[in-house]
């Protein structure tokens, strides 16, 4: 019987070979590269009007907004892009009737095709990410610490799991849904929803329950901050966006989010950023589930 | 007799409740070793549902079958591993050359690295396509993709090979390579399933048909056994070419008892009767100086067949 890595191999070099991967890596690698040079010229302009102002002697200061900036954005995008089609898209062009009329069981179709996505994933964050640190590190002429280092390697590897959960949702909905068309609306709907929706929400909740002070013009009290900010996030944290910039923000800065003075170790952030990481770990693997459950008892017509 | 497929009031009902479509309705089919089987329908028969059963690609509401001994609830993949199947609606990677289309096949055979060229350049010629092997599948025509349709179902080397209207949308050149290759197969000893709405393609390579409508078998058996029922069942039909006064010669054959109808058109007649009479009709002719020019006793066709089949099926409903 075929393995899963027949399967994943082949979908790997489709993937790899397709269009649509080379186009996402180019704008992924601009975004990185335009983000980069704002950041730079900002530096530049800042060391000019205050030439007291020194370059930042943190690598990780500078790269952390670029990287967590652009990946919340640009994760989405790739997991939906590469997860819209996995199932209808098969089914609409008759390659799921001929794949299933070979000796493989289903899981291994499905299986494979993860694991293709993941490594794909992976590679895309991989060459990216190194081309942005190396150009960067040319640039700014900072070179990273081990622990800083580390810290990145972490990031970009939840930066994958961020995605594997887009890709997760996107090929759950091609499962369900008979036409590429319908799973690409419902994909980025969600991911709308996710990534802008929610925070509307949660931030219009938050007002009407809380009633900030600062929304009244009059002076803005902790309490009234703290109560407001506790609604939003409760609310936000419904999206997987909202756990993925929470690890951003526990890996990328060195310090302690209890003790602002104090740097905190690369396992104690690891440790604050446990519970969205579960999080994370569960949705895609919810979703994962949902679509090989759907997809094994699903019939070929 | 083994059978290599055996059904038992297999019924698959689609839907439920005022929605429930009755696809394939207590068919009972078996399929000897070593034949070509037709199974014969208009589009919505249930053809397709009956032969994604077999292949465990479509779970059964209801009864039983056995494909090659394997049982197809509990036993499918080995199905799968020994039959080839050419769906209806398959689609290739159109990305991929034949060759690579063939390869990932292969692959999913767990045909082993070494032979996996050879087998797939087999394949390739087996369907007149060794020459296209380094072309995209996205620039093949129609007939091209049904050809390496077939080519994947060879792959594995099956015992049996089931085929979900091969022909449609194929040329002329592509339904006589296919009907080349299914008398080779059949010679090699491999039974051969088709299910088709195409019966004058088709239909005259079968050994054995099954008439299917609205899930159901109007009838089966082998093709000359049918056609004997339907004689039993229509009378024997005779046509006459003559030179002479035909009305005449037609109110003389009247009087035969075994005629049960008569059409005459110029010099042709038309005749119906409970027996083969040619003799007795050559004898009236000799006694009333007519000239036979002609005289055939008319078989029923497989379009005879399918067409009462159909109409039976239609006044039953």
């Amino acid at each position: 019987m075929a393995d899963v890595f027949a399967v994943a191999s082949k979908e790997f070099s489709d993937i790899v070979r397709s269009k649509r991967f080379i186009i996402l890596i180019v704008i992924f690698g601009l975004v990185m590269t335009i983000a980069m040079a704002a950041i730079y010229i900002q530096v530049i302009q800042a060391m000019s009007s205050l030439p007291e102002v020194p370059m930042p002697q943190a690598f990780l200061g500078m790269m952390a907004l670029i990287l967590s900036g652009t990946l919340s954005s640009f994760a989405p995008v790739m997991g939906v892009a590469l997860g819209c089609d996995t199932i209808s898209g098969e089914r609409e062009k008759g390659t799921l009737k001929i794949v299933l009329a070979q000796p493989v069981y289903r899981d291994t179709v499905i299986n494979g095709k993860f694991l293709a996505a993941a490594s794909a994933v992976s590679l895309a964050t991989l060459i990216t990410s190194l081309a942005s640190v190396g150009i960067s590190i040319i640039i700014i002429g900072v070179t990273p610490t081990a622990g800083e280092a580390i810290r990145m390697a972490l990031f970009l590897l939840f930066s994958v799991l961020f995605t594997m959960t887009y890709y997760g949702i996107s090929t759950f909905l091609s499962t369900i849904l008979k036409k590429t068309s319908q799973s690409v609306i419902l994909s980025v709907v969600v991911w709308a929803v996710f990534t802008f929706v929610i925070s509307i929400i949660a931030s219009l909740v938050a007002i009407t329950i809380s009633r900030p002070t600062f929304m009244t013009g009059q002076p803005s009290d902790e309490e009234s901050i703290r109560r407001f900010t506790a609604i939003v996030e409760a609310i936000s944290s419904v999206s997987p966006n909202y756990h993925f910039s929470k690890i951003g923000q526990y890996l990328l800065s060195p310090y302690s989010p209890t003790a602002p003075q104090e740097e905190a170790s690369i396992m104690s952030s690891l440790m604050y950023a446990g519970p969205n990481i579960l999080v994370l770990v569960i949705v895609t693997a919810l979703v994962f589930i949902l679509s090989y459950i759907t997809f094994t008892r699903q019939e070929v017509r | 007799m083994e059978h290599v497929i055996e059904t038992n009031e297999l019924t698959k009902v689609y839907g439920s409740g005022r929605e429930a479509v009755t696809a394939v309705d207590h068919i009972d089919l078996r399929i000897e070793e070593g034949t070509i089987y037709g199974i014969l329908g208009p589009n919505g028969a249930g053809k397709t549902t009956l032969i994604m059963m077999l292949t465990g690609l479509v779970l059964p509401s209801s009864g039983s079958a056995k494909v090659l001994g394997h049982d197809i609830l509990k036993d499918s993949l080995q199905i799968r591993r020994r039959v080839g199947l050419l769906p209806e609606g398959f689609g290739f990677y159109d990305h991929l050359t034949a060759e690579q289309n063939l390869d990932y096949i292969a692959t999913l055979n767990d045909v082993p690295k070494a032979e996996q060229e050879k087998i797939v350049d087999e394949a390739l010629k087996a369907v007149a396509l060794e020459e296209f092997r380094d072309r995209k599948v996205g620039a093949f025509s129609r007939g091209m993709k049904q050809r390496l349709g077939i080519a994947q179902t060879l792959i594995k080397d099956p015992e049996l090979l089931i085929f979900d209207e091969p022909t449609a949308g194929v040329d002329p050149e592509g339904a006589k390579v296919f009907n080349d290759l299914i008398s080779k197969l059949n010679g090699q000893g491999k039974t051969i399933l088709i299910c088709t709405h195409l019966l004058r393609e088709v239909g005259p390579l079968c050994t054995h048909v099954a008439i299917m409508n609205r899930g159901e078998f109007a009838v089966q058996g082998r093709i000359g056994e049918i056609v004997e029922t339907m004689i039993d069942e229509e009378g024997y039909r005779i046509e006459v070419g003559i030179k002479g006064d035909a009305e005449a010669f037609a109110k003389e054959l009247r009087s035969l008892p075994e005629i049960t109808g008569l059409e005459v058109k110029g010099g042709n007649i038309s005749v119906r009767a409970t027996d083969d009479v040619r003799a007795n009709i050559i004898r009236i002719a000799s006694k009333k100086e007519v000239e036979v020019l002609s005289i055939r006793r008319l078989e029923p066709s497989l379009e005879d067949i399918f067409m009462k089949a159909l109409s039976k099926g239609r006044q039953e409903g």
